[in-house]
């Protein structure tokens, strides 16, 4: 009884902290560009809104593939909840979780038939360079604990300190992907706003409201491993504090940067990756 | 009652009780997981399906049209 109410308590927690955040991050963002912006519970509101508007599906979509790839990003981040918060279990399927949220966004925006979903669909290929900084600061953070399971990295900083003071550079490479995956970001090339709203344009109705759902305990998830990888043991309120400043941080730099073409996003997160990579290489040696 | 709607009632009726069995009856861990990631996304599904609003009928052709003009 304990193991599935556990999942279900963490996918709730996830979905209602996940839509406040992001609810936060708009709403950050806003005040930046000096406007009042939404309520901080509209996201949540609006995922929840979405369920009871009129949906049709297009006749060019490629059913039941159209509605199938929402189910699948669903389920990949249900299993992040149980990979992180729920066993603890081991980064490499969180690698692969990212590895098939990227075959889902290049396969909704194909699915739907719409050329700027095509597009989006184009760029999600590009953009699988963005899990160079995770593949990256996964394998920093083995050489540095010799675990890949977060229930030894917990415990190595028990002993050792936080993380993110031993493997600097792999915390910037794991943030620069929360960066990418964090709404209206530079790196966001999937969801350019000259595509439209890139895969998830012809995802309207309740399936938008699905999307959400699952974006937000997306972005819980991708908050918590921040956290727990880099910061250690925290407790409940360093997770809320931890994971709102995270938030306002992300908002902050969204807000003041232009979304970047594909090239450029391209070539910064590689960039990125790869000085950060010879940096902590060469602390590890040090 | 058309195709989905009885598709997602019958969704809907699996998936609780699938995760009803993972809560009452604790079967082993791999178990609980597979229910977990395949049954509360196809409750999801399946509740969306049964909530959402339709078009009109005569409406209908115009919104699967609309989203494609012009291309």
């Amino acid at each position: 009884m304990y193991l599935m109410a556990d999942i279900l308590i963490n996918v709730i927690l996830a979905f209602l902290t996940g839509s406040l955040l992001l609810g936060f991050h708009r709403k950050v963002m806003a005040r930046i560009q000096l406007r009042p912006g939404p309520p901080i519970i509209q996201y949540l509101l609006h995922s929840l809104k979405f369920f009871f508007k009129e949906t049709s599906f297009p006749k060019t979509a490629s059913m039941p593939f159209y509605i199938g790839i929402v189910v699948i990003l669903a389920g990949i981040w249900v299993t992040g909840i149980i990979v992180g918060p729920v066993t603890k279990g081991s980064l490499m399927i969180i690698f692969g979780i990212y590895a098939i949220h990227k075959i889902v966004e290049h396969n909704s925006g194909s699915s739907s038939g719409s050329p700027y979903g095509k597009l989006s669909c184009v760029r999600a290929v590009f953009s699988a360079a963005g899990e160079l900084p995770l593949f990256a600061g996964i394998a920093i953070i083995y050489f540095v604990c010799g675990s890949m399971n977060i229930s030894d990295i917990i415990a190595y900083q028990s002993i050792h300190g936080a993380l993110i003071f031993k493997a600097p550079f792999a915390a910037l490479m794991f943030f620069t992907l929360i960066l990418t995956k964090s709404p209206y970001s530079p790196f966001a090339i999937t969801k350019g706003k000259d595509i439209v709203s890139g895969f998830e344009t012809e995802h309207y109705g309740f399936l938008r409201g699905y999307i959400m759902f699952s974006e937000s305990i997306a972005w819980y998830v991708l908050l918590w491993l921040f956290l727990t990888i880099f910061f250690g043991p925290i407790g409940i309120l360093g997770y809320v504090v931890g994971m709102i400043i995270i938030t306002a941080i992300t908002a902050f730099i969204n807000a003041t940067t232009p979304m970047l073409n594909p090239n450029h996003s391209v070539m910064l997160q590689f960039t990125i990756t790869l000085v950060c990579l010879i940096g902590s290489i060469v602390l590890l040696v040090l | 009652m058309n195709k989905i709607k009885t598709t997602s009632y019958v969704l809907l009726i699996v998936s609780v009780l699938a995760i009803l069995y993972a809560l009452i009856f604790c079967p082993a861990d791999w178990i609980v997981y597979a229910i977990a990631i395949v049954c509360i996304p196809f409750f999801v599904l399946s509740f969306g399906l049964l909530t959402m609003s339709k078009p009109k009928k005569d409406e209908e052709e115009e919104r699967r049209e609309e989203p494609f003009i012009g291309y």
